[in-house]
């Protein structure tokens, strides 16, 4: 205790003494307001003066404000007071104004006396004081100044009049009072109104004037002992203040009081703020675990409870209960559980019903518009649907739109002929709104949809078969097959007639290239013109069978099949052309070229078909298959073509077509070369170094090797290709790293662009083209120049010579970083440091788990937590609290902090 | 004190395959364990394999408790993770007092975890050590096998299966099944607790690889077309096809990705879980042989014929580091279990130690290597032709030096060398089957069961995969720094500002969506086409809004600043009625 003692000394000395000016201040503070207040009163409605007697004042104010403070304001309290008291009955309004002040006064000069002496301690409340000290100079030369104006008017009338009379100030005076005295009374003498001497000087009317005519009346003597009484304890009562500020300083006390009480707890506040955990409601017995405890602690208490406890524990019940309540039991057969099931099946099959019929109702009963249409697209749709589905459903569907656009054309149901569109049309379109204008257009578009279509599927049919269309061979499949034939000439003949103008410029028009395309040109010529011939006595034969005159047909046109088969040719040709000039460059590209023929077969195939459905496929086969046949003349001309890039390798990746080529390949001079790769590769036998071609070759080679691999040959020869490699690998390997890098660290900081300026920008005269290019460009450039070098010196691998570091942000694994530091960090590095180490349990021993994981709050569900009490704290238990290790800490935890603030 | 003294050169007891055995030829019917033969000396025991290959030299116990405390500390900085932070000179008085209660508990925790690793994880590594001029290097397995207890010896073994082709072989992450696969189609499982052949298939097809996923009961064969992934049973699961003709499989067990690298030198990655293809980059650097997983990142690294080595990760398509390793073809590489060594051989006969912290070499040992790998415990072991070499780190300082040697008789010649996890065993896969021998003081003495545990029961295993599951990493996660994870992201870069087009495209596919938005259908009357044809436009409007409020802001923005611009560009004498202006 003693320490405590010693510690709130030390602490609330200053605590103390801070109060005690507050208070000193407050009180001060208080008053200047009041002071300050009348003051302004003062100014606003004090009688304006003369300049002149204005200046007079300022004279007197400054004497007085010269002498001690102290006995002025004695001083003017007598004056003030006096002054009061004559002022008439009219004025006292006006001079209660002054109440504040002379609340003032009587506080001031006590304790003006103490703040002088006690708060020396402290400067600012010196200042505060003598400004309190000068602001009560001024607030007496303001009183000063009501009654000063008519004494200082009196004592100039005086003066004057002895300048002029030579006489003393005596004679006057006495003239003044004498001519006071003498003053008539206009109404009679009276109780209330007190004669002239009695209101002047002597005649003062006191209490016991009062009291004497009811003497010995009753009460009389009791009056007088309590006027006795008062008279001994005639101590002078302060007028109240007003009630704002007494309540302030009401409010001022308390808070002072509560304070001090409330600081108690602030040991106690600390320490749940600094404790990692705060633990609510330990080993709270939460009573009964179950329904049952719950039952057999229930007593009956009212009648009602009584009476059935006794007829339910009735001995004769129980007994019955035991002897025929399992009897009955098994007598009912249905268990509840299928009875519910039962029940609850029917109920849902019923509201089932129920709501289909509801919304059935609700639907049939719509009638907008909209709602109709929208089904009617969604019918649509389905229909559509259904119509890629089979076949059967589209020819169905074809019927009906055609029907349709029958009905359409006949009846021009659409084209503004109905009742509604017509009453519309009088009224003038002008005049309707926006939704029945949409409407009317769209029936109109709707018109023009159904009467269009047709004519659409004629333009299309006719300006695809150009020479078709006119000549109508719906009927005969002999005439289309001799107008494919026509067409197919007609093509070739094309080929024939086209010259391919050579390329001036670019890889094609190199010399060999063009030797090259001219070989292959005219190869395609050849055989267009064999393909020609062909069709020719093809035509013959098909001329002989088609004899029958052409027939007229409908409107409907089926060109198509015919266009198709042009069209794959077409498709074929381009395909063979594009192919010739893959072969022709890029080996590398082989599999786009495999590609490119399986396409090819394809669309071959689809011909077929096209010619099936047409009629006498066999001669258009025949043709396709010629055709067919020169593309594949044509591969193996390519592939014979020595091309100077043709290796060995296309050989590896092509499909069993072309491994013929490839012994082919092998028979020219210049793959001779890959093969002498391929060879020392054979004779090897190291498994994993060779070079695994295709796998069907690769395995026999693992037998030879697995044969081969002997104990005898324990060091092996380097194989050749090994040497090879090795013999070149050493040389550029380092100068391709460091361009490899130099591209990197380009792509990644990419280099700035020079500056460059517009041709003939800026260049009007000499003087600016020999100037060159402006200095901001120039420094704008150097400065990206320079951010460039900065930042590569600052990449990781910018030491590293044979290191390439990426520095590219993978935005997959930013979100794994935080944006912005956590709220009470403030440096990353602490925050990285804080987040180290991991918490989980398979990284931490089973002891620390618990006390590194718990949360803020360890709280039972359902404890109510308490508010807190009160309890001694000691301080030098808190460091200790920190310090409890995690296991021990709960138990601990649970006797102090929070569980003794519940024992208290 | 028992030291391993090298025996003499003592043919007698040759452990190796002699032909005093007799050798039964694996067939593909057969899937019973009497398939193997074992070619060393092992009696049969009942029961269970040990642990750990027993410590070769006890160290006395004084010893050990004189530096007990220094090693503590030792230990205890190592659970600690790094330095705690400063907080001298935080400001914030309650963040400071929440950090130093952590860090107290972090102390805590360190401390429990370095006591328990002191009094729970007794078991230390063996080693060999040699007396006066002996060299450990010198000692033969014989002279082991000697002084070794019967269990061990039950990992000294040949097995030749001359005819399906060179084997390579893998092991599971707890050491106790091996899968080894047969070049031209043998693929077969073995427990290596009890040595019995689990279950044995022949695919008929060229088998380039085999690599274990999360658990014993799958495992992935690259085969010629195409890598499969088989159950224990030998059943195909699934055809791998989009990775093409693999030549190497990896499995990321942390991340449930299966990495492959094919012979046109893409780099497949797929997650094995959902079987969804997570990356697919080329290397462009063609073919290669030689490729491994970072085991402490993730990372996978490749080498390739320039002698540079590429380290890869699922979420990019550039490489994350390629540095040059060799003049010549990279022709293996392997990493140390703590991520921070990679060890690289060449084809120009070097062997080079590097260190990838600071991506320089550490050392450069000369000697062929075709298959290189790193055991638990750090030691490196190298093979070439029938010879393979241990090299050991026994100063600490991350200096390399011969440790073992080993020939294979007859010589078979090495593909694949593998230390067996939790055991000082290496398995070699060599061209006439595989063999077994031993190396003290190669793997880790003391298990951990959340990692992973060698006796695993079958419902541990089972829980196990589920935890794994839940646990399973992102491939995002895979980084050459995984310690970055959680971290403050650098400053970026400053974004431009989109263009004037672009923001307008922007507004534009705003504008679409909203045209696209269906409109709610209204009663009677409000559902006019007038009404809707409202209601559409104001949608358009409010999706423009935005924008043009954008827009006008920085209008204004301009605006502004060119007037400020404009004052302070006035001549000098107009300036202060500007000034006065504004005042």
């Amino acid at each position: 205790m003693a320490e405590k003692k010693r510690k709130e000394r030390a602490g609330g000395g200053e605590s103390r003494t801070n109060k005690k000016f507050k208070k000193h201040s407050n009180s001060k503070g208080l008053t200047k307001k009041s002071k300050d207040k009348s003051n302004m009163r003062r100014k606003r409605t004090g009688p304006r003066l003369p300049s002149a007697l204005r200046t007079e004042l300022d004279r007197l104010n400054a004497r007085i404000s010269a002498n001690s403070d102290d006995e002025i304001n004695s001083d003017v309290e007598k004056d003030v007071y006096e002054y009061e008291e004559e002022v008439p009955q009219e004025e006292s309004r006006k001079n209660r104004r002054f109440d504040p002040v002379e609340n003032y006064e009587y506080e001031l000069p006590e304790d003006f006396e103490d703040e002088n002496v006690s708060s020396d301690d402290d400067d600012d409340d010196n200042d505060d004081d003598f400004d309190v000290g000068g602001n009560e100079g001024n607030l007496i030369e303001d009183l000063d100044d009501s009654d000063g104006v008519e004494e200082e008017d009196d004592g100039r009338h005086l003066r004057m009049l002895q300048g002029i009379t030579g006489m003393s100030n005596d004679a006057f005076e006495g003239k003044k009072k004498k001519n006071n005295v003498v003053i008539s009374e206009a109404h009679p003498e009276s109780e209330y109104n007190p004669t002239r001497d009695v209101l002047e000087g002597d005649g003062h009317i006191t209490v016991q004037d009062l009291l004497e005519p009811i003497q010995g009346k009753p009460g009389y003597s009791k009056l007088r002992k309590r006027v006795q009484y008062m008279d001994r304890k005639s101590t002078s009562i302060q007028a109240p203040l007003p009630k704002a500020d007494r309540e302030k300083l009401e409010r001022m006390a308390v808070y002072e009081h509560s304070k001090k009480d409330i600081t108690k707890w602030e040991h106690l506040v600390k320490r749940n703020r600094e404790a990692p955990t705060i633990f609510f409601g330990e080993d709270v017995d939460l009573g009964f675990s179950t329904v049952g405890a719950i039952a057999s602690e229930f007593e009956p208490r009212t009648e009602f409870e009584k009476k059935i406890a006794s007829l339910v524990y009735d001995d004769k019940v129980i007994e019955a209960h035991k002897a025929d309540g399992s009897k009955l039991l098994e007598l009912n057969k249905i268990s509840a559980e299928d009875y519910m099931k039962h029940r609850n099946h029917i109920a849902k099959m019923r509201s089932l019903l129920f709501h289909h019929e509801m919304k059935r109702k609700r639907v049939k009963k719509i009638k907008s518009k909209t709602y109709h249409r929208l089904k009617n697209k969604d019918k649509l749709k389905a229909a559509s649907a259904e119509m890629l589905m089979d076949p059967e459903a589209a020819k169905e569907q074809a019927r009906k739109q055609e029907f349709k656009r029958a009905e359409e054309r006949m009846t021009l149901k659409h084209k503004n002929k109905s009742k509604w569109a017509r009453r519309i049309l009088e009224r003038g379109l002008n005049a309707q709104d926006e939704g029945t204008r949409a409407a009317m257009a769209e029936q109109l578009h709707h018109h023009a949809l159904l009467t269009r279509k047709i004519n659409t599927v004629k333009d299309s049919s006719s300006s695809s078969s150009d020479s078709s269309s006119d000549e109508d061979d719906e009927g005969s499949d002999q005439d289309r097959a001799s107008e494919l034939l026509e067409k197919a000439k007609e093509k070739t003949l094309k080929v024939l007639e086209d010259d391919e103008e050579v390329p001036n410029s670019g890889v094609l028009s190199l010399p060999f290239m063009v030797r090259g395309m001219k070989k292959r040109k005219e190869e395609a010529i050849e055989e267009a013109k064999l393909a020609l011939q062909e069709y020719e006595q093809l035509e013959g034969t098909v001329g002989a069978v088609n004899l029958k005159p052409a027939t007229a047909s409908g409107r409907r046109v089926f060109g198509m099949a015919n266009n198709e088969a042009s069209e794959s040719n077409n498709k074929i040709k381009t395909d063979n052309k594009k192919m010739k000039m893959d072969n022709y460059y890029g080996n590398s590209d082989s599999e786009d070229d495999l590609e490119a023929k399986e396409n090819l077969n394809i669309t071959g195939g689809r011909k077929n078909d096209v010619e099936k459905d047409a009629g006498p496929n066999c001669v258009h086969k025949e043709a396709a298959d010629v055709r067919q046949d020169s593309v594949f003349k044509n591969f193996d001309d390519i592939v014979r073509d020595p091309g100077p890039k043709t290796t060995y390798e296309v050989a590896i990746f092509t499909s069993d077509s072309w491994r013929k080529m490839k012994s082919e390949n092998g028979v020219d001079a210049n793959v001779k070369k890959s093969q002498e790769i391929k060879e020392p590769i054979v004779q090897n036998q190291d498994l994993k170094e060779g070079e695994e071609e295709s796998d069907s070759d690769s395995e026999e080679q693992m037998v030879d090797g697995i044969l081969s691999t002997g104990p005898k040959d324990s060091y092996e020869l380097p194989s050749q290709s090994e040497l090879i490699r090795h013999a070149f690998a050493g040389d550029d390997v380092e100068e391709e790293f460091e361009k490899d890098k130099q591209e990197i660290l380009n792509d990644e900081n990419p280099e700035p662009d020079k500056p460059v300026l517009l041709p003939g920008w800026g260049q009007w005269t000499h003087i600016q083209h020999k100037k060159g290019l402006p200095s901001w460009m120039l420094k704008e450039h150097d400065d990206a120049k320079r951010k460039r070098e900065e930042t590569l010196k600052k990449r990781k691998d910018a030491h590293l010579k044979h290191v390439i570091i990426s520095e590219k942000l993978d935005k997959k694994a930013e979100k794994l970083q935080t944006k912005t530091l956590p709220y009470p960090f403030t440096s990353k590095e602490l925050f990285e440091q804080s987040v180290r180490m991991p918490i989980g349990s398979e990284f931490n021993p089973e002891t620390a788990i618990r006390a590194l994981n718990r949360p803020d709050v360890v709280k039972k569900p359902g404890v109510i937590i308490k508010p807190i009490k009160f309890e001694e704290v000691h301080q030098h238990e808190k460091p200790e609290d920190h310090k409890r290790s995690g296991q021990k800490r709960k138990p601990n935890r649970s006797k102090g902090a929070v569980g003794k603030m519940k024992k208290q | 004190m028992l030291i391993l003294v090298p025996s003499i050169s003592a043919a007698s007891l040759r452990a190796a395959s002699s032909q005093a055995f007799p050798k039964r030829r694996l067939k593909r019917e057969r899937t019973t364990d009497l398939s193997f033969q074992k070619t060393a000396a092992a009696a049969p025991c009942d029961r269970q394999a040990s642990l750990t290959f027993l410590p070769f030299l006890f160290i006395s116990m004084g010893s050990k408790e004189e530096n007990g405390d220094g090693e503590m500390d030792q230990t205890v900085k190592k659970y600690l993770r790094g330095e705690a932070a400063n907080l001298e000179g935080l400001q914030d008085k309650k963040l400071k007092g929440q950090l130093a209660i952590r860090e107290e508990l972090y102390g805590k925790s360190a401390k429990a975890a370095a006591k328990i690793e002191k009094w729970l994880l007794p078991s230390e590594g063996g080693y060999l050590e040699a007396e006066g001029i002996e060299k450990t290097w010198r000692i033969k397995q014989e002279s082991i096998a000697r002084e070794v207890d019967i269990l061990s010896l039950r990992n000294q073994y040949d097995i030749v299966l001359p005819e399906l082709g060179p084997y390579t072989i893998d092991f599971t992450p707890n050491g106790r099944y091996m899968a080894a696969a047969g070049r031209k189609g043998h693929l077969a499982v073995v427990d290596m607790k009890t040595l019995s052949l689990i279950k044995e298939i022949q695919v008929r097809e060229t088998v380039r690889d085999v690599v274990y996923l999360h658990n014993e009961l799958f495992f992935a064969a690259a085969q010629k077309k195409y890598p499969y992934i088989y159950n224990r049973d030998g059943t195909e699961l699934h055809c791998l096809k989009e990775h093409g003709a693999v030549s190497r499989l990896q499995f990321l067990k942390n991340h449930f990705l299966l990495a492959s690298i094919n012979k046109f030198g893409q780099l497949h990655y797929q997650d094995v879980t959902m079987g969804e293809m997570v990356g697919n980059y080329r290397t462009g650097s063609g073919r290669t042989d030689a490729m491994q997983v970072n085991p402490f990142n993730g990372v996978v690294a490749l080498g390739h014929s320039s002698g540079t080595v590429t380290m890869w990760k699922p979420t990019s398509a550039a490489p994350l580091v390629k540095m040059l390793c060799h003049p010549g073809p990279v022709s293996s590489l392997a990493f140390h279990p703590n991520g921070h060594l990679m060890a690289t051989s060449g084809k120009e006969k070097k062997i080079k130690i590097w260190d990838l912290r600071k991506f320089e070499v550490i050392q450069t040992l000369s000697g062929h290597a075709k298959t290189l790998n790193f055991s638990q415990k750090g030691l490196l072991a190298a093979g070439t032709g029938s010879f393979v070499q241990i090299l050991g780190d026994f100063s600490g300082s991350q200096n390399y030096s011969r440790y073992m040697s080993h020939s294979i008789s007859k010589g078979y010649q090495v593909g694949k060398v593998l230390f067996r996890p939790y055991e000082d065993v290496l398995g070699i896969g060599h061209s006439m089957g595989w063999s077994s021998i031993l190396i003290p003081g190669s793997g880790e003495p003391n298990f951990d069961s959340w990692v992973a545990n060698p006796f695993e029961t079958s419902k541990q295993r089972r829980e196990k995969e589920v935890h794994s599951l839940l646990d399973k990493l992102p491939p995002e996660t895979i980084m050459l720094d995984p310690t970055k994870v959680g971290t403050v992201r650098p400053a970026r870069k400053k974004e431009k500002k989109p263009t004037k087009e672009e923001r307008e495209a922007e507004m534009e596919a705003a504008v679409e969506a909203a045209k696209d938005t269906d409109i709610k259908k209204k009663t009677k009357g409000r559902n006019k086409p007038s009404k809707r044809a409202q209601r559409r436009k104001e949608i358009i409007d409010r999706a423009k809004r935005p924008f043009l409020e954008h827009w006008v802001e920085e209008q204004e923005t301009f605006r502004k600043k060119q007037k400020t611009n404009m004052e302070t560009e006035m001549p000098k004498s107009l300036q202060r009625f500007v000034r006065q202006k504004a005042t």
